[in-house]
This record gives structure tokens, C-alpha cells and sequence, in this order.
């Protein structure tokens, strides 16, 4: 009972946040300066061509009958297809302005299908090296509070923090691709690829989540339930184990889930870096040639996954502590 | 080996570190306790009480320590043992109960899990199955309604009263030879902690188990303990059997305890007696309720209805104590909250000095807010820990933009004076001062105004017996010279019966009696009345038997409340009109009322 209404609830909600981002990105696309069809056709084609195009794909209708046309087809599963993309590979050069290929232009949602995996597998990856690393610096960091671990946790933190990702990503390319050709770096052809840019992803991630671990593990040691159960004649292994670090695991799920959505949304430096072919990667270039179909396309799947990562996430923080159930 | 005690302690002292000038907080502490007895612990506040518990369970935090002196639990010293077996001896053999049920489990467990839990802990050789079995039987025999149910509940779907239970249940479901029970009626409602101490009694029967039941309240002790020690500043000051230490008290600080215990049914003509009939009426509040709707849980269908006051009159006239009793969740924060317009009621009316609280202009709520103070309970948390105290005291006529800094200045020490606070701590913060200290800073706080109405919501509770009766007199003096009119809320029966002319007893958010002082204390109309009385903690002959009057269970939740009497499910007295018919006020006399259905009206005497 209290699942099902609790997925009715958050499930509208994240349908009207859903539809707002929506909304947003699609004004904000046909107000900016830039005309996507000049792009398309290439800066020899004569105006009477350009208006002639615009018209044929709506783009001169006002803002609301075209979002309406728009919506109408997500509803049915349609994101739309790509202004530049062909449904072949890559992006059309500029001066083809014949026209020829219309017809074969990429669907967006496949566009998007076939990038997503990529990115999702360089998201978990990132995720669990920071995890690996993070859970036990935390934990150990919050059970002794002000003593060596904890001050090792919070140097190291600041200086996971401190590295500009760029930067780190540059010199992990260098000495590990170019210099003892170890990994490889630029592109994908297999799952080594995906390697390096997971290291610079969890280098960003791992000081959050050691700070968050340590002060929620430090904050339930001090609760006195757990100084009870030594009383109650609990050993202290168990206490740690299936009292304290359950507790303690309700922050990092909402840390995880946000620094999730973040990594699914767009990381977008470091795809850039190692010409990863990720979302991110599609959303810049998506960007750089005003493929406007293709940049809401991208809004709308990642705003979905934002909002049912945070339900999943909240469900499974009530789980863990039923006191959250309000 | 009959002659070897099952506790022995000998020469106890800890100390609060090594230090050569380290505070001793027990000092050569010697006593015994032998199998199947109970031995009582009182002492004021601070005499080490729980130091001593905690000592025993091997429980002390740094920077306390056991620094010499034994304890011998079967003739073996747990202090000389390797701590392995030290470790072993805990929870299973020597089980402790503390007077925090509510923090003593983790929140995010099945209480039920929780208890299998620590046996399977102490006892390996248990199956699941087994002690799930021990543990549902032992939570029927501490009268835990319906077991099975409970067992899968969290802590924070159990009463206060019912986790003191479940924590006892934990206690006991090892087979613990010794139990030490360190003030665990102390946070419960009266009604509920006198059934606890019940419960105490039959356990360490039925169980065969030792006790060192350890309290501040010498009335409770005496109620279960065979023999009693007394301590005072860390020492032993005596140690006898519980008749002796009460008809024939040899220490100075046991006869202390006793004095300051408060007198219910003695008439020394000290009752404070009510107001006349021309006396103003300085606050009326006239059928007022306030429901919170509760949201339900999932976030659908119509939200439940928390009823918190329930048709509540009233009224209080100048230069009169007027006291509002009842247990834990009846409502007293509520109205409270009512009656200083920090919330508007739903229905009904408050009337200030004649004029509707909530009906001023901005000028009368200003005058409202100055003539209408409040003191509150928790002395340690009400005050900003960075303000000197001085700040603090006069801050209200920086509020209210009265006076220049150095008339302010005058009139906090004015006031520093009168409730009798040291001039010299005007520039100190007040983390150094003691609880009885910093409640004189509330008090001097809330006067500053000149108000004419105190609002002392449970402003006493946290305070020992001494310094309770130290502000009482205080309270009296400054009523003396400036006229104060006081409303007292709080659960302390034996409070009101020392302060208040007129009392008012709120069960579930209604008014069930309002009653002159002595009327309510020798001649209670209302059947909750009489058991809140049976139940209050004294050395007293008691008029009312717990017997009779004693209540099974806590109050029913006030969310969706049945039709009837709204004390009908606990009332030794029920009948069947009283679950259909919630009975109307029945005067008895021209202003004591009860709302019974088995009062009969009594003429007005004329
Ligand atoms: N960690 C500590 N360091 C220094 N002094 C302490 C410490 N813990 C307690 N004390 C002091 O030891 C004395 C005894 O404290 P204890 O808590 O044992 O008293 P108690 O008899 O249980 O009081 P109460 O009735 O308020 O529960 C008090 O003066 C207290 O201030
Ligand atoms: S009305 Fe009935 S249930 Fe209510 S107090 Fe009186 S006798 Fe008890
Ligand atoms: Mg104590």
C-alpha cells in the first residue's frame, strides 16, 4: 500500500519535472541566435532555400504548436530525427545542400540507444573504483574521528579534490597510453578504453564520498544505541557491521544517486579528452552543430533517468530505515 | 560458598582521570547483594548513582575510571579477569537496563530482531526459531499487548513504556543472574511506571534474579527493594532494610531525602486556596480544540485527524496558581502552545484581560506578548550558548526597545538580584551554570517584562527535590511583590498539590476534572483522577490503593478516536453507556467539575 502510493506520487511528480525540462531546453533551443537550418544547408545556400527548408520542418511555426507537435511524438516513443546525423555514421558535411539525403537522417532515439550503453558502462565502472577505494578510507576514517585515519581521509580528500580533471586525465593518457602502453586512450574499440576515463571519473567522485561516509559512520557511533549493545553483550564486529554501517549507509545511497545522474548526464570534459563516444560526447558535438532534436532528446532521456534514479534511491533509503516513510 | 555474596563490592573508588587533584566521583563505595534480593540505590542528582551502575557493567567512558576497590560477582573479581571473559559475563550473566529505552535500540531494526538478536549473541548455541519463541513469550509476560505484532515493530512505533518493556524483555531474555535497573521508571508517565515496578516485582520472583535497582525517588525504591543503600556525594551514607532506612533514618543525608519528599495527603494549612469569587479574571479560555490533520502514509486518501485539545474551558483569575496536569501526550504542550498565541486554536476562544487574543490589533498582541511569558522545561537547551547571561536576561527589552544600555544593564542585575543569581555572573556565558542556575536565568528572563501572566510549562522536571522546593519559595516571593498570576503545566502531581489553588487534570486533550486543590487531592471526582493519585511516587498512607484505581496500558492513541468516554478502555469503572456517551461535565459545587457518568450533580452550597 504504502509502495504502490508512494510510486503514484513520485511517478507524477517526475512526469510534470520531466515535461518542465522539457519545455525549458525547447524555448531556450528556438530563442538562442543561430539558425540550425543555415547550418544544415551551409553558408552558400540562398536564403529562399534556407526559408524554404525551415518551413517544410515546422520550423516557423510558433513555439507552441511546435512543442505540441513535438510531444505528441515522444509520447509515442518518437524523439524525432537528427537535423545533421545521417542514419549511416557521421555528421553531413555543410555544403551538401541537395538534399539528397534527407530521407536517411538518424533517429534521435537511436542515436541515443546505441551512445547510452557506453556511457552507462563508464558511469558503473567510475562508481565502483571510487566505491572500492572510498568505502574503507570512510569507514575507517568515521570509526577513530580525529585520529590518523581520519586526518590521512581528509588530506587525501582534498587532494582528490584539488586535481583538475583535465589535467589528470592529460597525464594518465600520457604516462599510461603513450608512455607504457599499457592502456589505450582515445576512441573505443573495447573495454580497456574505458579504463582511464573511469579513473579520472572516480578520482572526482571518491572525496565525496569519503566525506560523507566518515561523518555519517562517526555521527551513528556516537548514537547511544551502539554504546548500548556493547552493554547488551553484542561484539563489537557485529555492532559495526550490522548496526552502525547499515545507518551510516543512508547518506551515500542520496550521494550515490545524485553523483550517478551526474555521471549519466554529462561528463562531458573528460568524454571530450578521450574521445569516448558517450552521451557526452554526442551532446557536444549535438551542440556544436545545433542538432536541436538531438540535444532535447538527450535532455529528456537523461531527466528521466535523474527522476527514477531518485526514486529507486529514495525507495531504497525507506528500506533501510522505515523512519523516512512520511 | 553460601557465605560468598553474588555481588561483592569492595572499597569502589573511581575517579575522573589520573590526576592528582582528579574529581572523585566514588569514593570507597562497600556493599553486597546477595542472590534473588533487591537492593535499592537512591541519592540526589550527582551522587554517582549511575556512575556506580555503569562501574558495574564495565561500562565507564573515559576520562572516568576504576581506580581501586573490587567487584566480586561470585567471589571472582570482574576487574582482575581478562577481559574476555569480562566481555562474556556481560549481557549474559549481568544484564543492565538504563532510563533511556527509546535510545536503546537501534531505530532502524525490529525491536523483536533486535532481542534475538543479543541472546543469539551471548547464547550461540540457540536456533532462530527458539529464541524468536523465548522472545514473544517474554514480551506477553511483561504485558505487551498482542506479542506476535509487536515483535515485528520498530522502536519508534513503541510507547515509551512499552520500549522500557521490550528493554526489560532484553534484560531478562538471557536468564541473567543480576539485573541492574539504573532509573528506569524515571522518563515514564506515573501511571506507567508504577505498573514497571510491578512488573520488577514479579520478574525477580518468577526469574530468581538479583537486582540493584537504582533511583532518585526513595518512594519507588522503597515500593520494590528488600534493603536500601543511600548515597550522597560518591559514599555510602548508610545501608540498611527498606523499613529501617524510612522509620529510622541514621544519616543526615537519608533524613534529607526524606524531608524534601512532597507531603500529598498531609494538612498543615499550607494549601494554596483559590481565588475569590471578585477576584478579575486574568486569562478565560472558553471551548477551545486544535486537531492536526495527520498525512497519511502513502500520500493518498484523506488525511487522519490527530485530536490534541479537545473542548478545553478554563478560567484563571489574578494573583492565583492555576495547574494543568496529565501524562505525556495529553495535550498540556499543545494548549500550551495556545494559550501564547504561538497557534491559533480551531474552534473556541482565548480571552486576555477581556480581550480576544486573537482578535487585537498589532498594539494588544504587543501588549499580549510583554503581559504573557513563558518559562520552559529544558534548561540546558533554551539558552544560546554564546550570549553572556546578562545579554540573555535583558534581551526582551531589546525586543521590545525599551530602555537605553545602561538602564538595561540596571534592571538585569534588578533581576539577577531578585531570583537570587550572583551579580558577578552578568558577563558569563551560560554553559558554566548548573540546571537550577540556568532556570533562574529563564525565570529572571521571562520577568524582566513585568508580565502578569507565567506560563511554567514543566519549568521544575529536570530540577532535583532540593532545588525544586528552592524555586518554589522563589516563585512564592516574587508572586508576593508583584503580583504574578502563574499557570503551571506539568505531570508532577506532587507539584501542583504544593503550588497550585486550582487544578485541571487533561486526559487525551479534554479536561476530565477541574478542581479546587484539596477537593481534587481528598475527594477526586474522576476515576483518572484517583489513579494518577494511587500511582504518584510517596512514603505517604495512600488514600487510593493502587489496587483499585491502578490503569492497565497507556492511552490509547489520539488519532481517530472512538465515540464514548474518552478513558473507557483503561477505566476500572467502565460500562457500556461509557463507549457510546462521552459524559458532559458534572458540577460538583458551584465551580469544581468532572466529566464522569457516574457523578451525581451536587447542589451549589449557599
Ligand atoms: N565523564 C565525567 N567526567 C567528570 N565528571 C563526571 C563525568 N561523568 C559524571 N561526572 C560527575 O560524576 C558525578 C556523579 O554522576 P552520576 O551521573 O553518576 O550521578 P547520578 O547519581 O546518576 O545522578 P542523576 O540522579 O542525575 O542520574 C556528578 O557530579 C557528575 O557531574
Ligand atoms: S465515564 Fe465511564 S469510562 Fe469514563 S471515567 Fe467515567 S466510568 Fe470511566
Ligand atoms: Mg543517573
Amino acid at each position: 500500500m504504502f509502495l504502490l502510493g508512494f510510486l503514484t506520487r513520485r511517478l507524477a511528480q517526475g512526469v510534470v519535472i520531466v515535461l518542465l525540462v522539457t519545455f525549458l531546453i525547447f524555448t531556450l533551443l528556438r530563442v538562442i541566435p543561430g539558425d540550425p537550418v543555415r547550418l544544415m544547408v551551409g553558408g552558400m545556400a540562398p536564403d529562399t532555400l534556407v526559408e524554404e527548408i525551415a518551413e517544410e520542418m515546422g520550423l516557423r511555426d510558433p513555439i507552441p504548436v511546435q512543442f505540441a507537435r513535438y510531444l505528441s511524438g515522444v509520447v509515442q516513443g518518437d524523439l524525432g530525427q537528427s537535423f545533421v546525423r545521417p542514419a549511416s555514421g557521421a555528421a553531413v558535411g555543410g555544403a551538401a545542400f541537395d538534399d539528397a539525403t534527407r530521407g536517411e537522417r538518424a533517429q534521435v532515439l537511436t542515436l541515443i540507444t546505441e551512445t547510452a550503453p557506453y556511457t552507462i558502462q563508464l558511469a558503473l565502472l567510475a562508481m565502483a573504483l571510487a566505491l572500492v577505494v572510498a568505502v574503507p578510507i570512510g569507514v575507517f576514517a568515521g570509526l577513530s574521528p580525529g585520529r590518523w585515519p581520519d586526518r590521512m581521509a581528509l588530506y587525501l580528500g582534498s587532494v582528490f579534490v584539488s586535481v583538475p580533471n583535465f589535467w589528470l586525465g592529460i597525464v594518465l593518457a600520457l604516462v599510461f597510453s603513450v608512455q607504457l602502453g599499457w592502456l589505450p586512450a582515445i576512441g573505443y574499440e573495447n573495454f580497456a578504453y574505458t579504463i582511464l576515463p573511469a579513473i579520472v571519473l572516480a578520482v572526482e567522485i571518491a572525496p565525496f564520498i569519503i566525506r560523507t561516509l566518515s561523518v555519517s559512520v562517526a555521527q551513528v557511533m556516537r548514537e547511544s544505541y551502539i554504546a548500548a549493545a556493547a552493554v547488551r553483550g553484542l561484539g563489537q564486529t557485529r555492532i559495526i557491521m550490522a548496526h552502525a554501517l547499515k545507518n551510516a549507509s543512508v547518506p551515500l545511497l542520496n550521494l550515490l544517486g545524485v553523483q550517478f545522474s551526474l555521471l549519466l548526464g554529462g561528463v562531458l570534459v573528460v568524454e571530450f579528452i578521450f574521445d569516448y563516444p558517450g552521451l557526452g560526447l554526442l551532446t557536444i558535438n549535438a551542440v556544436l552543430q545545433r542538432d536541436f532534436p538531438l540535444i532535447q532528446g538527450i535532455a529528456i532521456v537523461t531527466s528521466v533517468a535523474f527522476v527514477m534514479i531518485n526514486i529507486f534511491v529514495d525507495l531504497l533509503a525507506t528500506m533501510i530505515d522505515p523512519r523516512l516513510e512520511y | 560458598m553460601t557465605d560468598t555474596p553474588l555481588l561483592g563490592v569492595r572499597g569502589l573508588t573511581v575517579e575522573a582521570g589520573r590526576a592528582e587533584a582528579a574529581p572523585r566521583i566514588l569514593d570507597d563505595v562497600s556493599f553486597s547483594l546477595q542472590a534473588k534480593r533487591i537492593l535499592g540505590v537512591i541519592g540526589p542528582g550527582g551522587s554517582g548513582k549511575t556512575t556506580l551502575a555503569h562501574a558495574l557493567v564495565n561500562w565507564l567512558r573515559p576520562p572516568l575510571e576504576v581506580t581501586s576497590g573490587e567487584i566480586r560477582f561470585r567471589g571472582e573479581d570482574i576487574l582482575a579477569m581478562p577481559s574476555d571473559r569480562a566481555a562474556r559475563l556481560r549481557g549474559k550473566t549481568i544484564a543492565y537496563v538504563g532510563g533511556d529505552p527509546q535510545g536503546a535500540m537501534n531505530p532502524t531494526m525490529h525491536v523483536g530482531e533486535q532481542i534475538i538478536e543479543k541472546l543469539r549473541a551471548v547464547e550461540p548455541g540457540v536456533s532462530y526459531k527458539e529464541a524468536r519463541e523465548r522472545a514473544v513469550a517474554l514480551l506477553g509476560a511483561v504485558h505487551i499487548p498482542s506479542p506476535e505484532q509487536r515483535f515485528g515493530e520498530y522502536p519508534f512505533q513503541y510507547s515509551g513504556g512499552m520500549m522500557q518493556r521490550a528493554m526489560i524483555v532484553d534484560a531478562l531474555i538471557a536468564n541473567p543472574e543480576l539485573l541492574i535497573a539504573d532509573s528506569i521508571t524515571q522518563p515514564l508517565d506515573v501511571t506507567v511506571g508504577a505498573q514497571i515496578l510491578k512488573l520488577m516485582r514479579e520478574l525477580s520472583e518468577r526469574f530468581d534474579t538479583a537486582i540493584l535497582f537504582i533511583s532518585a525517588s526513595l518512594p519507588t525504591v522503597a515500593d520494590v527493594a528488600d534493603e536500601v543503600l543511600v548515597l550522597e556525594g560518591g559514599r555510602v551514607a548508610e545501608c540498611a532494610p527498606v523499613d529501617d532506612v524510612i522509620s529510622r533514618p541514621r544519616h543526615a543525608a537519608t533524613r534529607k531525602l526524606i524531608n524534601e519528599l512532597p507531603k500529598l495527603w498531609h494538612r498543615d494549612g499550607t494549601t494554596p486556596v483559590a481565588a475569590t469569587d471578585k477576584a478579575q479574571t486574568v486569562l478565560s479560555v472558553q471551548n477551545v480544540s486544535r486537531v492536526y490533520p495527520i498525512k497519511n502514509k502513502s500520500g493518498l486518501g484523506k488525511p487522519k485527524l490527530l485530536q490534541a485539545v479537545r473542548d478545553v474551558s478554563f478560567d484563571i483569575h489574578a494573583g492565583e496558581n492555576f495547574g494543568v496536569v496529565g501524562e505525556s501526550g495529553c495535550g498540556k504542550s499543545t494548549l500550551m502552545r495556545l494559550l501564547t498565541a504561538l497557534e491559533k486554536p480551531d474552534t473556541g476562544h482565548i480571552v486576555f484581560d477581556g480581550e480576544d487574543v486573537f482578535g487585537r490589533g498589532r498594539a494588544g498582541t504587543r501588549r499580549f506578548r510583554r503581559e504573557v511569558q513563558l518559562v520552559l522545561q529544558d534548561p540546558f537547551g533554551s539558552l544560546p550558548p554564546q550570549s553572556s547571561i546578562g545579554e540573555i536576561i535583558s534581551e526582551p527589552l531589546v525586543i521590545h526597545g525599551e530602555g537605553d544600555r545602561r538602564r538595561r544593564r540596571a534592571r538585569a542585575l534588578d533581576m539577577m538580584g531578585e531570583v537570587g543569581l550572583d551579580k558577578s555572573l552578568y558577563e558569563s556565558l551560560p554553559t558554566r551554570l548548573t540546571a537550577g542556575q540556568r532556570q533562574r536565568v529563564n525565570v529572571a528572563r521571562a520577568m524582566i517584562l513585568e508580565p502578569r501572566l507565567m506560563i511554567m510549562d514543566e519549568t521544575l522536571s529536570a530540577l532535583d527535590q532540593t532545588e525544586q522546593s528552592r524555586l518554589i519559595d522563589l516563585f512564592e516571593r516574587l508572586q508576593a511583590q508583584h503580583g504574578f498570576t502563574y499557570l503551571f503545566i506539568s505531570h508532577d502531581i506532587a507539584l501542583v498539590r504544593r503550588v497550585c489553588a486550582r487544578i485541571a487534570v487533561m486526559y487525551l486533550g479534554e479536561v476530565v476534572e477541574l478542581a479546587a486543590n484539596e477537593r481534587l487531592f481528598f475527594d477526586p471526582g474522576h476515576p483518572y483522577s484517583k489513579a494518577l493519585l494511587s500511582a504518584a511516587p510517596t512514603l505517604e498512607d495512600r488514600r487510593y490503593r493502587p489496587e483499585d484505581c491502578l490503569l492497565e496500558g497507556e492511552p490509547p492513541s489520539p488519532i481517530d478516536l472512538p465515540p464514548g468516554c474518552a478513558f473507557a478502555s483503561r477505566c476500572p469503572s467502565a460500562h457500556d453507556r461509557c463507549r457510546e456517551v462521552n459524559p458532559p461535565p458534572v458540577y460538583r459545587g458551584e465551580h469544581d467539575r468532572a466529566a464522569c457518568h457516574l457523578l451525581q450533580p451536587e447542589p451549589v452550597a449557599s
